[in-house]
C-alpha cells in the first residue's frame, strides 16, 4: 500500500521539476555547439573611432569564413583571425564581397586540419524564422572576448521579418532587402558577421551593423537571413536586364572563385531631389563634418552651374548650412524640378548659384571593392 | 570619483521613461484567453515564486537628500549588504531602503574599490532584529545561456523600495574588463548578462533561477550610444566577493594583486594556444622571480585553471586579495613545477612619476566622509580602513577566541625548549632560550634569543640597532627562524603591547598552505593543502608579521616573519598542540620553511616556561 503510493508521488515530483527545466530552456548546449564555429576578426580600424575587430562564421571545414563587407577587410594584409579554438592566423585571403548584400567571405590560409563549420546549404533548407520566434544571437561586440574565450550570446525574439531601411552616419545602406528585425540589442560594435540561430543553435541569419533606421533616426538590431537576396543589373549597359543574387550564390560562387560584385538599380544620392553634388564625407559617416563639395557628376544640375570641387556650400535657400547633414536634410525635403539657391564659397568668394533638381539616375556602377 | 557606471545621478523625471520598461515584464504574464502549454505556465509560476524569495533581500540605497543612489543585497540576517564601491563612494553612512517599506541606516564596512565592491551594513532598529538575506551562490557553476534575475533600483524608481525585476541570458563568462577611472572599477572573471541593468541598478544583485546571488551587477559596455541598458551588462562574480570577504567584514579597505611578472599569448600559436611570460620583475626580486619563473618560461595553470589567454591570467589575478598565495604551474624548458605565488598590492606599488619626479599619487586614493548620526557609533576613520571599527571588533573576538588556547600574559620570564630536529639532510638537535638580558648600563630588557643548532651557537638582539639583514635572519636559510620565535613569545606574552603601535591589526582571511602533518611537502596540487584562515598582521622595528588562526577555534596553525620586504619570510607552520605549564597549549611540532624549501622540522621535547 505504501509503496503504491509512493511511486507516483516520486513520477509527479520528477515531472514538476522536468517541466520548468524543459520551458526555461537551458541554452548551453547550443551556446557550446554555436561558439565552435565562431572566429574573431581582426583589422584595419583604431582610427576614425572604428573598431578594429569583428566576427565571422566559419562556412566550410577548410576556412571559409562569411561575414559582413565594411572597412574591416579592406585590407587583406591587415587581417587575422582567431578560430574558436584560439588560434591565430595572419595570412587571410579575402575571396569575394559584396557591399550590396554586405556580406564577404574570407579564407584562413595555412589551415592545415579540418575545422568545425556552419553547413549553409543544410541551414537555408530550414524553414525561416517567424515573427515571434525565439532566437539566440552570438558575436564578439566590444571585443568582449578574445583568442578562444566564447563569444558573447544574447536572446532575443524575431520582432518582425521586414525590409532595412537604414544608414550608417549619412550614408544609406546598400542592402535593403528583408532582414530579421530582433528585439535584443544584438548590432553593438564589432557584431556584424555574428551568427543569428534558433534557441537549439540552427543558424538562420547573420547579424548585420551598427545602422541606424532611417525612418526612426533609432539603432536598429537585425540579422541577415540565409535566404537574403537581391535584384542586380548583370550588364550596366542593359538596364532593364535584371537577375537576382542570393547570399548562398554568393558564397557559393565565391567558393569557386566566379562570383563578380555585381550593379544593381538603386537611386543615388537618398532622398530628394537630384543635384549631382557629391560632398566630403567619410566613408563611415561624419555627418558633422562641413560640407565641401568633392565632386559634380557632369551634366548633372550642379555641374551645369558651374560647381565645382572644394567649393564650399555656405547657405541652401537663405539657411546657413553647417554640416553634410544639415546640407542632406534640407535636400532630402525636395522633389526634382524644385530650384534651390546655393550660395558658395570659393576661395576668398562668395558665389550664388540657383540648381535645378532633376530626377535621378536610374543607374549607377557600384565600384567594385579594392 | 567615478559615477560613470550604473549609478543614478539624480530620480528627477527619469520615472516615466522607465515605467514602460517595467510594465513589459508584468505584461508578459497577463495572457488570457489563450491555451498556454502547461510547461510554460509553471516556468512562469516557478519564476514568479524566485521573485518573490528573494525581493525582500534587495535594497535600495539613497545618498542623503536624494542627490542619487543605486541597489544592494543583504547577505546576512544582522544586516551585512553588498552594493558597489561607485554608489557608495565617499559616504560612510547611508540609507537603505528595503521591500517591507522601512528606511535604514547603514554604516560603511569594507571597501574593494578596484574590485568596485563596497559592504555595508544595515542597522537593526532593536536587539534580536533579524533582516532577511539572499543565499550565496557559486558562480563558478553560471554558464553563458543560463536564466537570470536582476533586481534593483534602475533610474531610482523605487521610491516604495520595491525592486524592479529584469530577466535575461548569461551572456558569457570569466569575462575580463578592464579599469575605468585611475586603475579603479576593475571587473575582472565577471559574469556578462543581457538582463537588463540601467543606471541605478549598480550595487545591485543578479540571482541564478534558484534565487542564489550570483554576482553584484555594477556595469555596461556603451560605446557611442547613451548610458542606459546596451543588451551588455556585467556582474562581479560573487565567488571573487567570497574571496575578498574576510578582509571586506574586517572594515579593511582592500587591495587586488599583481603577479610581477607579465604574459602573453606565443607569437607563433597557428599551432596551438600557449600562454608565455615575457617579463618578471627582478630588481627588487618579487615573489614569483624568488620562485624561480623567468622570461620566456611557459605559463601552464593559475589559480588552478588552465591559462590560453591574457584575459584569462588577468581575470585570476583579479579574483584574489593581494597578499594571498596562489598555485601557479609553468614550464621551464623541460620542467614542470608548481609553486605558490604570493601576490603583492597592485595600489601600493607605485610605477609613474610626474614632471618633478614624485611618485604619482596611488591610485585609490578616495577620502572618505565621517558618517553623521546613527551610524557614526559604528564608524571609525584610519588610514588604510573602510571603517576601523570593524576591524577592531573583528580583532578582539579574533583574539578572545585565541587566548581561550591558552593566557601566557604573565610566563614573561625565560623560554627555552629542546627539540628533535629533522632537516632535509639530516637530524640533530637544537635548544632555544629566550629571555630579557640585562644591559651593559645595567637597564632590563633586552631581549635576547640564542639557539644550539646541529652543534652551531646563534644568537639574536632582535632590537638592537644597525643590524645588517644577515644577522636578523639567521640561522642562514631560514628566513630569519630566531626573529620568528622571538616575535611568537611577544604575541604570546605582551600581545597588542608587543608590537608597533597601531601595528596590530586583522587581516581579514588568507589561505594558508601547511605541510602535511605527516609526509614530505608534496610537489603538486598544492590546492589540497589550503586551508581559509583569519589573519593578524603586526609589525614591530619594520619587521613584519602574518598570524594564521583556523576559522574554526582561532587556534594559532602557521606564521609568516618577514624581515626583508623583498626577501622571503620565515614561514612557521604549527602542529601537535599539548597543554605547557599549566598555563595553555603550546604546539609540539613546529615546520620551519623560507623560500623554496624547508629549513626544518623541529619536534619539540619540552618546554620551560617561566
Amino acid at each position: 500500500m505504501i509503496r503504491g503510493m509512493t511511486a507516483p508521488a516520486a513520477l509527479l515530483a520528477l515531472a514538476l521539476c522536468a517541466a520548468p527545466a524543459a520551458t526555461q530552456q537551458q541554452f548551453d548546449k547550443a551556446v557550446k555547439d554555436v561558439n565552435q564555429k565562431m572566429v574573431k576578426i581582426y583589422g584595419l580600424g583604431g582610427f576614425r573611432g572604428l573598431p578594429a575587430y569583428g566576427t565571422g562564421m566559419a562556412i566550410s571545414a577548410d576556412g571559409y569564413i562569411l561575414t559582413v563587407s565594411g572597412y574591416l577587410i579592406e585590407s587583406p594584409k591587415d587581417l587575422r583571425v582567431h578560430l574558436a579554438d584560439g588560434r591565430r592566423f595572419d595570412k587571410i585571403k579575402v575571396v569575394a564581397v559584396e557591399p550590396e548584400l554586405d556580406a564577404a567571405l574570407l579564407k584562413v590560409e595555412d589551415l592545415k586540419d579540418e575545422i568545425p563549420f556552419f553547413d549553409l546549404k543544410e541551414s537555408a533548407k530550414r524553414p525561416a524564422g517567424q515573427p515571434g520566434d525565439w532566437v539566440l544571437a552570438f558575436s564578439n561586440q566590444f571585443e568582449i572576448a578574445t583568442r578562444n574565450e566564447p563569444m558573447t550570446v544574447q536572446r532575443g525574439s524575431v520582432a518582425s521579418v521586414s525590409r532595412l531601411r537604414a544608414r550608417k552616419g549619412i550614408t544609406e545602406a546598400p542592402y535593403n532587402g528583408e532582414v530579421y528585425v530582433v528585439d535584443a540589442i544584438t548590432n553593438n560594435p564589432g557584431a556584424g558577421g555574428g551568427a543569428l540561430t534558433t534557441r537549439k543553435g540552427e543558424l538562420i541569419g547573420m547579424v548585420g551593423k551598427e545602422l541606424r533606421n532611417t525612418l526612426t533616426d533609432t539603432w536598429t538590431n537585425y540579422a541577415l537571413p540565409l535566404n537574403a537576396k537581391i535584384e542586380v543589373i548583370p550588364d550596366a549597359e542593359k538596364p532593364d536586364v535584371k537577375a537576382t543574387v542570393s547570399l548562398l550564390d554568393f558564397i557559393d560562387k565565391g567558393i569557386k572563385g566566379t562570383y563578380k560584385t555585381v550593379a544593381r538599380v538603386r537611386p543615388e544620392g537618398g532622398t530628394g531631389g537630384y543635384h549631382g553634388i557629391i560632398l566630403v564625407t567619410n566613408p563611415e559617416g561624419v555627418d558633422r563634418a562641413p560640407p565641401y563639395i568633392e565632386e559634380v557628376r557632369s551634366g548633372s544640375p550642379g555641374a551645369k552651374v558651374g560647381l565645382k570641387s572644394d567649393d564650399l556650400i555656405v547657405y541652401v535657400n537663405g539657411e546657413l548650412v553647417s554640416s553634410v547633414k544639415t546640407f542632406k536634410d534640407i535636400i532630402s525635403k525636395t522633389k526634382p524640378t524644385d530650384e534651390i539657391t546655393l550660395e558658395v564659397k570659393r576661395g576668398d568668394k562668395l558665389r550664388q548659384v540657383t540648381v535645378k533638381l532633376e530626377d535621378h539616375p536610374k543607374v549607377a556602377k557600384v565600384p567594385a571593392p579594392k | 570619483m567615478s559615477r560613470s557606471d550604473a549609478s543614478a545621478p539624480s530620480a528627477l523625471n527619469r520615472r516615466q521613461f522607465l515605467g514602460a520598461a517595467g510594465a513589459t515584464l508584468v505584461g508578459g504574464l497577463a495572457v488570457s484567453g489563450q491555451e498556454l502549454d502547461k510547461r510554460v505556465v509553471d516556468a512562469e509560476k516557478k519564476r514568479i515564486a524566485t521573485v518573490e524569495l528573494v525581493k525582500p533581500s534587495v535594497v535600495a540605497i539613497f545618498e542623503k537628500g536624494g542627490a542619487g543612489g543605486g541597489s544592494g543585497v543583504l547577505i546576512s540576517d544582522d544586516g551585512y549588504a553588498l552594493t558597489n564601491f561607485h554608489v557608495t563612494g565617499k559616504k560612510t553612512g547611508m540609507k537603505c531602503g528595503l521591500p517591507d517599506g522601512v528606511l535604514y541606516d547603514a554604516v560603511l564596512v569594507g571597501l574593494d574599490k578596484v574590485g568596485d565592491v563596497a559592504l555595508i551594513k544595515l542597522l537593526p532598529p532593536k536587539d534580536g532584529f533579524k533582516f532577511p538575506f539572499a543565499k550565496l551562490g557559486d558562480s563558478e557553476k553560471v554558464k553563458a545561456g543560463d536564466w537570470s534575475l536582476a533586481m534593483g533600483n534602475p533610474f531610482l524608481l523605487a521610491t516604495d523600495f520595491t525592486p524592479t525585476v529584469t530577466f535575461g541570458l548569461v551572456s558569457g563568462v570569466h569575462r575580463y574588463q578592464p579599469p575605468e577611472g585611475g586603475g579603479l572599477l576593475e571587473y575582472t572573471d565577471c559574469i556578462q548578462i543581457d538582463t537588463s541593468i540601467n543606471p541605478g541598478n549598480s550595487g545591485g544583485p543578479l540571482f541564478n533561477m534558484d534565487g542564489e546571488l550570483i554576482g553584484i551587477n555594477g556595469r555596461g559596455s556603451f560605446d557611442k550610444r547613451s548610458r542606459i541598458n546596451s543588451g551588455v551588462g556585467y556582474a562581479i562574480s560573487i565567488n571573487q566577493i567570497k574571496n575578498f570577504m574576510g578582509q571586506l567584514k574586517a572594515g579593511i579597505d582592500t587591495d587586488h594583486a599583481t603577479l610581477g611578472a607579465s604574459v602573453d599569448n606565443d607569437k607563433d600559436d597557428d599551432v596551438g594556444v600557449r600562454l608565455v611570460v615575457r617579463a618578471v620583475l627582478d630588481d627588487p626580486p618579487c615573489d614569483i622571480y624568488r620562485r624561480g619563473l623567468r622570461s620566456g618560461d611557459e605559463l601552464f595553470a593559475f589559480g588552478g585553471r588552465v591559462m590560453e589567454n591574457v584575459n584569462q591570467f588577468k581575470n585570476v589575478l583579479g579574483i584574489y586579495p593581494k597578499g594571498w598565495r596562489v598555485p601557479l604551474v609553468y614550464r621551464q624548458k623541460n620542467d614542470k613545477t608548481e609553486t605558490l605565488a604570493r601576490l603583492m598590492g597592485s595600489r601600493e606599488r607605485v610605477f609613474e612619476f610626474d614632471d618633478m619626479g614624485k611618485p604619482k599619487k596611488p591610485d585609490g586614493a578616495v577620502t572618505l566622509e565621517p558618517a553623521q548620526g546613527a551610524p557614526a557609533k559604528f564608524y571609525e576613520a584610519k588610514a588604510g580602513y573602510a571603517n576601523y571599527f570593524f576591524n577592531r571588533q573583528m580583532r578582539d573576538q579574533l583574539l578572545a577566541g585565541f587566548k581561550k588556547q591558552g593566557d601566557f600574559s604573565k610566563l614573561t620570564g625565560e623560554w627555552s625548549f629542546e627539540a628533535d630536529v629533522t632537516t632535509d639532510r639530516k637530524k640533530t638537535e637544537a635548544r632555544v632560550v629566550l629571555r630579557e638580558e640585562k644591559t651593559d648600563n645595567g637597564k632590563p630588557g633586552n631581549t635576547v634569543v640564542s639557539m644550539t643548532f646541529d652543534g652551531l651557537d646563534y644568537k639574536l638582539e632582535p632590537l638592537k640597532e644597525g643590524q645588517k639583514v644577515r644577522e636578523l635572519t639567521q640561522p642562514t636559510g631560514s628566513g630569519g627562524l630566531l626573529m620568528a620565535l622571538h616575535h611568537y613569545r611577544s604575541l604570546l606574552t605582551r600581545g597588542e603591547a608587543g608590537f608597533d603601535k597601531n601595528h596590530f591589526n586583522h587581516g581579514g582571511i588568507e589561505p594558508l598552505y601547511a605541510p602535511p602533518a605527516v609526509g614530505p611537502m608534496p610537489t603538486t596540487k598544492l590546492e589540497s593543502l589550503r586551508t581559509d584562515c583569519e589573519v593578524l598582521l603586526t609589525e614591530l622595528a619594520d619587521v613584519q608579521g602574518r598570524w594564521y588562526f583556523s576559522p574554526k577555534d582561532h587556534t594559532l596553525v602557521g606564521a609568516e616573519v618577514t624581515i626583508e620586504r623583498d626577501d622571503d619570510p620565515c614561514e612557521l607552520y604549527f602542529y601537535d598542540y599539548k597543554p605547557v605549564a599549566g598555563a595553555g597549549s603550546l604546539p609540539h611540532k613546529i615546520e620551519i620553511r623560507s623560500g623554496n624549501g624547508r629549513f626544518a622540522t623541529f619536534v619539540i621535547k619540552s618546554y620551560k616556561i617561566g
